[in-house]
């Protein structure tokens, strides 16, 4: 009956292995909240933050489970992915030469709040425009 | 006439496997050199119309810019790295494509700045993580990247699969957009105001390609 003996000891041994793995993946806290196409039209995504389909808590990290009670991420919410604001200036750094850059103007340098100008589930709106009404169009797109 | 063949094989078994190695040896030599030195900056810009991406790659902790001087060649990220086969046959289709773009083409017409929405079907994340092994548990990564890379591995192979360059932009290139721009600006504005930059660049360039 050696065989038999050893062929459990071995399917044991199997079966604590497999259960070994469960639960080694990386773990992420964030609950999972399911989202609607009514929330889809409540609070709509930039597109270019759809097509990484990001989960709610993902930006709204640490803010329990319910979207109607979630805040403003501010910039350090903003600046967990996009690095720091020298950065963003400086993608932008061929506007430096006519001073158009939004990340670093002539009034403000790398300094604003994101949401002065950003928004993420209601239009943007560019801040340069409230001065420079006819020019703003000619210098940069509509603020992403 | 091949049963002599088989003859002088059979006779002079020793001498026929040492060619034959010796031919195996040359034959790899001259794939892998050929490969080699077909893969750089250096190269690929004969024919491709790249300019301002190798001037924006130099720029960059990829292109030599960091603080060991690494680089990586061209191939080493857009080329598909799944198997050999599949990596000649990319190459050889985009030297006669581009080439036929640079010599018999328009390449004024080719919009850059629409081609980096493309951007993750040019970059290979195999190619990536070849390097980046631990992008997923790396504690030198803020605890929000790691959350990222864990999200980006959860879409693997589902519809939404994304890759590497979907987030990190400019990866490989700094500064690719404001490069581009002094190449060819995306608005009107800046037409002809960009031009010393352009100038700079080039002979930036220029001085790199020599080195």
């Amino acid at each position: 009956m050696g065989i038999k003996k050893t062929l459990l000891a071995v399917g044991f041994f199997l079966i604590l292995g497999v259960m070994s793995l469960v639960g080694s993946e990386v773990k992420t806290s964030s609950p999972e909240i399911k989202i609607t196409p009514e929330m889809k039209e409540k609070f709509p995504v930039k597109p270019h933050h759809a097509k990484l389909s990001f989960k709610c808590t993902d930006c709204h990290a640490e803010q329990g489970d319910e979207p109607e009670n979630f805040k403003a991420i501010e910039d350090k919410g903003c600046l967990s992915c996009h690095k720091t604001k020298q950065y963003l200036a400086d993608r932008l750094k061929f506007m430096d030469n006519l001073h158009t850059n939004p990340h670093n103007s002539i009034h403000d340098g790398p300094k604003l709040y994101c949401d002065e100008c950003h928004n993420e589930h209601k239009p943007s709106e560019n801040m340069c425009l409230s001065c420079h009404s006819n020019d703003v169009k000619l210098w940069m797109r509509p603020t992403p | 006439m091949i049963k002599k063949i088989f003859l002088i094989i059979k006779n002079n078994i020793l001498l026929t496997a040492l060619v034959g190695v010796l031919v195996g040896l040359l034959s790899s030599w001259i794939l892998y050199e050929g490969l080699h030195r077909t893969s750089g900056d250096r190269f690929c810009v004969v024919c491709h119309e790249m300019k301002p991406m190798v001037a924006a790659y130099h720029n960059d902790v990829h292109g030599g810019n960091g603080k060991t001087g690494i680089k990586v060649t061209c191939a080493t990220c857009h080329l598909p790295h799944e198997n050999v086969i599949a990596y000649i046959a990319t190459k050889a289709r985009n030297g006669v494509v581009e080439g036929a773009i640079h010599f018999f083409g328009n390449p004024d017409k080719i919009d850059w700045q629409a081609n980096r929405a493309n951007r993750q079907h040019f970059v290979k994340d195999e190619a990536c993580y070849g390097c980046h092994t631990n992008y997923k548990t790396n504690e030198s990564i803020s605890e929000q990247g790691r959350k990222m890379h864990a999200h980006y591995a959860s879409l693997e192979g589902t519809k939404n699969e994304i890759g590497c360059a979907s987030c990190h932009a400019e990866v490989g290139h700094k500064g690719l957009r404001s490069m581009l721009n002094y190449y060819k600006p995306e608005y009107e504005f800046y037409k002809g105001k960009l031009d010393t930059k352009k100038e700079e660049a080039e002979k930036k360039l220029a001085e790199e390609l020599k080195k």
